[in-house]
């Protein structure tokens, strides 16, 4: 049990030390930071300063280098991530979108938001083959259980849609429903306002935070949209070059004299 | 509930009706319809189903190509004959070992060969198809090298003995029982992690997908449906050589999911038709050019070349266009 120290009790993520290069580009250096339970987290910095890479290295599609990635998962057990491998995150009750909308587009809607109860199957392939009672029982159930989480968005009018075709802001709806199968405790979203309009992107502020309110969950985003950004978040996580910048409050970040630089750039010094 | 008797709802319920129309093809046969030589004509073309059934798996459902499909099927007849000619065993252990032996040997392929991926996958399946190959032209007393291997036709629980028309019924049952199988399979968990795969790797992953696992299942299937093809090819044809099984009889079925429909069950069996049955029923009936060898795969060539600028989902789809066209018509004579 001494892994569960390294967590505080209402915590449910915590980094430490995270670091990942790719040659010798430290795209992640030294990143640490903490995400209690029902928090809306944001990780803000300019182009390139390895948001998404640290996502990717939360998620294990990336094994970091070095650090620890600490997570509470569904059952209150404290686990170091980098020890899991990609697939196995999921089960913890972790789970992401994608930046660019990774759906599959021969799927209708409510099947690619069933790809999202994929470990929920308990049933053989054989009984799965042969449809047998419990087969049926069972996928009928997480059918069900996705038309709920589709009406729950708000999009349950086109689940029987093929998903390649739908406008984008659907996808990103849809690819949201998919995280919200798994009952997950922490939800990371990769620029979910990306390519959204104006009230689209209004409209996925809401969408965020009824999400946390009904599904009890914490939401970890990287997002470039400021206005979404202080509008959503409890917190957030300023980082540029991979290198930790300051952590606090909208508020707080926005005065933030560091990330004032990193973002704006830093007045030229009038040397005498 | 009210589904179940829908044919257009139940897709099982529609490959069954499709299994009582092909059993009806021995009657037409008795009654003089149609010409014997078709029962072999359709009975080979249900037997390439399965196997292509098992590829489109791989290459449809799961986007992996593989050029092995002849080596496996060689594998599935052999053993049969063997099992049932040599060892004089019951056909119901010459289709377990059949399967089995397979099955294996796919499941140690595909745990070297799927680290990797699209055309060297497709590369590395082929040496292993080349080299069962040559080990049937090499294994005397498994194959009985060039001059081939006869088998008779089953024996089915030791005491029913089959003819060639109850065979063609067996080939049926097979080939049903696979369709609906893999319907199931893939309208459920196992499908959908599939088409993820396919569709986008990370997002597989993401949502729990072993991707080595699922590789490994869909290589599995697909080398068991083609042994299941190869031991149904024993029951029925009784005879086979090496030379049947080479790269050509793997390009054949793999053009037969791009001729048919690839993630069509239906289309399979359609491009099977194509591929397999279509050169001795019109084509050698063309005056000059049907009589020239390799004309068939002259046409093959062009038709997949039409298929994939018109119907890039497979031939199966120019049902819609013809319902299309005949909506159109209608309203033109209603008018």
């Amino acid at each position: 049990m001494s892994v569960n120290l390294h967590l505080n009790e209402n915590s449910v993520l915590k980094l430490e030390g995270l670091s990942i290069s790719f040659g010798g580009l430290k795209a992640v250096d030294d990143l640490s930071f903490e995400i209690k339970e029902r928090e809306i987290f944001g990780l803000i910095g300019p182009n390139g300063a390895g948001k998404t890479t640290a996502f990717n290295c939360i998620t294990q599609f990336y094994k970091p280098n070095h650090g620890k990635i600490y997570f509470r998962d569904k059952h209150g057990n404290v686990t170091n991530l980098t020890e899991h491998p990609v697939h196995e995150i999921i089960k913890l009750g972790l789970v992401r979108t994608f930046q660019n909308v990774e759906l599959i587009r021969e799927l209708s809607i409510l099947d690619n938001v069933l790809i999202g109860a994929h470990i929920d199957f308990k049933s053989s392939w054989i009984a799965q083959g042969f449809k047998t009672k419990k087969a049926r029982a069972e996928e009928a159930a997480l059918r069900k259980e996705a038309i709920e989480v589709l009406e729950f968005l708000k999009i349950a009018d086109r689940m029987n849609l093929l998903a390649g075709g739908q406008p984008y802001g659907i996808l990103k709806k849809v690819e949201m429903a998919r995280t919200l199968m798994c009952h997950p405790k922490l939800i990371i979203l990769d620029e979910p306002a990306a390519g959204l309009n104006d009230q689209e992107t209004i409209d996925l502020a809401n969408v965020i935070r009824t999400i946390r309110d009904r599904y009890d969950c914490a939401v970890l985003l990287v997002e470039h949209d400021m206005r979404l950004v202080m509008d959503v978040c409890d917190k957030i996580c300023a980082i540029n070059f991979g290198k930790f910048l300051a952590v606090g409050t909208p508020k707080e970040i926005q005065l933030n004299k560091e990330v004032q630089a990193a973002y704006l750039g830093v007045k030229e010094e009038n040397h005498e | 509930m009210k589904n179940k008797f829908n044919v257009k709802k139940n897709q099982n319920l529609s490959y069954l009706i499709f299994g009582a129309v092909l059993c009806t093809l021995p009657l037409w046969i008795e009654l003089g319809v149609l010409k014997n030589s078709y029962l072999t004509l359709i009975g080979s073309v249900l037997i390439y189903s399965v196997a292509a059934i098992g590829l489109n798996l791989l290459l449809g459902w799961s986007g992996l190509i593989s050029l092995g499909t002849a080596g496996f099927m060689g594998l599935g007849a052999y053993i049969a004959a063997y099992v049932t000619v040599n060892l004089k065993l019951p056909f119901e252990v010459s289709l377990l070992l059949g399967l089995a032996i397979p099955l294996v040997i796919g499941v140690l392929v595909g745990l070297i060969s799927l680290r990797i991926e699209g055309l060297y996958l497709a590369i590395a399946t082929l040496s292993v198809s080349e080299i069962l190959r040559k080990s049937f032209e090499e294994l005397g007393w498994f194959t009985n090298g060039f001059s081939g291997k006869s088998a008779v036709y089953p024996k089915l629980l030791g005491f029913i003995t089959l003819d060639k028309y109850t065979t063609y019924i067996l080939l049926v049952f097979f080939l049903i029982a696979v369709m609906i199988l893999v319907n199931n399979l893939i309208n459920g968990q196992m499908g959908r992690a599939l088409n993820a795969m396919r569709g986008s790797e990370a997002a597989a992953q993401a949502m729990g997908v072993n991707l080595l696992k699922y590789r490994l299942v869909a290589f599995a299937l697909a080398t068991s449906l083609a042994a299941l093809s190869g031991v149904l090819y024993m029951s029925f044809i009784k005879y086979t050589y090496p030379a049947t099984w080479t790269l050509g009889m793997s390009l054949n079925i793999l053009a037969v999911i791009i001729i048919g429909g690839v993630r069509n069950l239906y289309g399979t069996v359609l491009g099977a038709f194509v591929v397999f049955a279509m050169p001795d029923l019109f084509l050698k009936q063309i005056p000059y050019f049907g009589t020239m060898p390799g004309f068939a795969y002259i046409v093959n060539g062009i038709l997949i070349i039409l298929v994939i600028l018109f119907y890039p989902r497979g031939l199966i789809y120019i049902g819609n266009d013809f319902k299309k066209l005949w909506g159109k018509l209608k309203a033109r004579v209603a008018r």
